[in-house]
């Protein structure tokens, strides 16, 4: 289980964090969904160790990110893996050796990339095939190297999977596919899923329980029927967001 | 003098403009505070570097692909600017030393390239062809998250990333300085013959005459420091980098720049150094 409580980050003077409070269990698909700006990469980046948070307590399993040393901190990342909005696949190193890179140190100085049946199994399960493994992430395309990237997380079987808006920056098609890859891996190892996104629709398909993030807090948080009956203002503005459009004669 | 008054008096001072003094002070004092910030974050990543490096282990053969980058790959442009510099000392001490003999020539290319053109000239080429390179892949690293990555993926960037450069660069510039005073030394005697009225004896003469081991030495020791400045002041100016593409090119200028200010500064405490031990 992951707890965060009270979180606050202030970033250019801003605080982008304000005091959230957020209980994740264990086998859930959390979605956190919010305007561009609130902050929800923050958050994740805050789970994982990578910002230490200026307030507020987060808790993986019991054990205290902000306060973690050395060897805390690396066994808190073995139960976690993460999905960066732009894959952060290495650019030197091929498919097959960025997805080894989610495995343990000592097993990747003892196989080969190309041969390791682990690395053959996360490829299957994201839908590609060997041959990807030998190219490089510049040979791929945008939706391949995701998957890739969705490879390397999955590789090591963590319990905890974070997905920063896995579907950005992608064409619809390429999305749905992220969407229903992500589905079916969270059925298919029970990992925690918690998916960062602005994309409404993918936050449906994907969430047991969804909350959105606005100035800096938990706005609303529910099951997605009881967002989508939700009378909050801001979550129907953020939900069905209406186009204004001004004409100027002359 | 009540408390309200002094108060009061305080807030009129605040309120004012500042004057062009007062703004010329805040501007040096916001820069001050830069580079102090900057040596205290340098200076923690050197202390990790120092403890990373202890564990060749983890990053040997990083630090082999690293040496030939770092080294073999530049060795050609090193050579080709030590054996132009001895050819243009050679010239100009010759038309500079009318009334003096003509074999201190040697003397001075051999002093030159020695003291200081090898070790200083291998390190402005190493900036500009390696610092910059390492900026800018670390810089796109950083921007693009992959240094985060690897943070996540349980791997300590220090160990994956500086530790093996740093160690290539330390070892590496000393052959390469070694190659350059050799090629500086043999161009000046190519051109002290061809366009000086000298003979080859004159000058492997004057060469002797300057020789001594300690000379070599510090060479050779300004190389391995320099390698480390080099290495390291560009590691650190890479993981910095911030916004996207322009962040990075702005990081490979600012590596170049920050290599060639560190080297000097290191270069004029190393002088005494060598008058200490000569």
């Amino acid at each position: 289980m992951i707890e965060i409580r009270g979180l606050r980050k202030v970033l250019n003077n801003r605080a982008v964090l304000d005091g959230v409070d957020l209980n994740i269990h264990e086998g859930m698909s959390l979605v956190i969904m919010g305007p561009s700006g609130t902050g929800k990469s923050v958050l994740l980046k805050h789970i994982v160790g990578l910002f230490d948070p200026d307030d507020g307590e987060i808790l993986v399993e019991g054990m205290s990110v902000p306060r973690a040393g050395g060897k805390e901190i690396k066994e808190i990342r073995s139960k976690i893996s993460y999905v960066f909005q732009n894959s952060a696949l290495f650019d030197s190193l091929t498919a097959g050796q960025n997805i080894q890179l989610g495995l343990p140190e000592e097993h990747c100085r003892k196989v080969y990339a190309l041969d390791d049946p682990l690395v053959h199994e996360a490829i299957s399960h994201v839908n590609l095939g060997k041959e990807v493994l030998h190219l490089l992430p510049s040979e791929l395309s945008g939706g391949m190297q995701k998957r890739v990237a969705i490879a390397r997380a999955i590789v090591g079987r963590q319990k905890y999977i974070l997905y920063d808006e896995p579907t950005t920056g992608l064409d619809p098609v390429n999305a749905n596919v992220i969407n229903r890859l992500i589905a079916r891996l969270q059925g298919e190892l029970g990992a925690t899923s918690i998916i960062v996104t602005h994309d409404v629709e993918s936050a449906f398909y994907l969430g047991d329980r969804i909350v959105l993030l606005a100035n800096g807090r938990v706005q609303a948080s529910g099951t997605p029927t009881e967002l989508r009956e939700s009378r909050d203002p801001i979550v129907q503005d953020f939900l069905h967001p209406k186009l204004e459009t001004e004409v100027f004669d002359g | 003098m009540d408390s309200r008054e002094t108060l009061d008096s305080h807030e009129r001072v605040d309120a004012e403009p500042p004057g062009r003094a007062t703004a010329i002070l805040a501007r040096i004092g916001r820069g001050g505070l830069t580079a102090a910030r900057h040596m205290g974050r340098a200076g923690i990543l050197a202390a990790a570097t120092f403890v990373a490096v202890l564990k060749p282990r983890e990053y040997r053969r990083e630090a082999f692909a690293q040496a030939k980058r770092i080294g073999i790959d530049s060795l050609p442009l090193v050579l080709l600017v030590a054996s132009l510099s001895g050819s243009i000392l050679a010239q100009q001490s010759g038309y500079q030393f009318t009334d003096i003999p003509m074999w201190v020539v040697g003397n001075t290319v051999a002093a030159g390239m020695l003291t200081e053109l090898g070790p200083l000239l291998s390190a402005i080429i190493m900036a500009g062809r390696v610092g910059s390179g390492i900026g800018a892949e670390l810089g796109t690293m950083k921007v693009t998250n992959q240094i985060d990555a690897l943070r996540t993926l349980g791997r300590d960037p220090v160990t994956e990333l500086i530790a093996p450069r740093v160690v290539a660069g330390a070892i590496m510039m000393v052959p390469i300085v070694i190659f350059a005073n050799i090629v500086g030394i043999w161009s000046g005697w190519l051109s002290a013959i061809a366009l000086l009225p000298m003979t080859t004896q004159e000058y492997v003469f004057g060469v002797r005459d300057y020789y001594h081991a300690p000379a070599l030495i510090f060479s050779l020791v300004k190389a391995f420091f320099f390698g480390i400045t080099i290495t390291f002041t560009a590691c650190y100016v890479g993981f910095q980098a911030e916004g996207g593409a322009a962040g990075v090119g702005r990081t490979a200028t600012k590596a170049v720049v920050a290599i060639i200010v560190a080297i000097m500064m290191l270069d004029v405490f190393l002088a005494p150094l060598y008058k200490a031990f000569q």
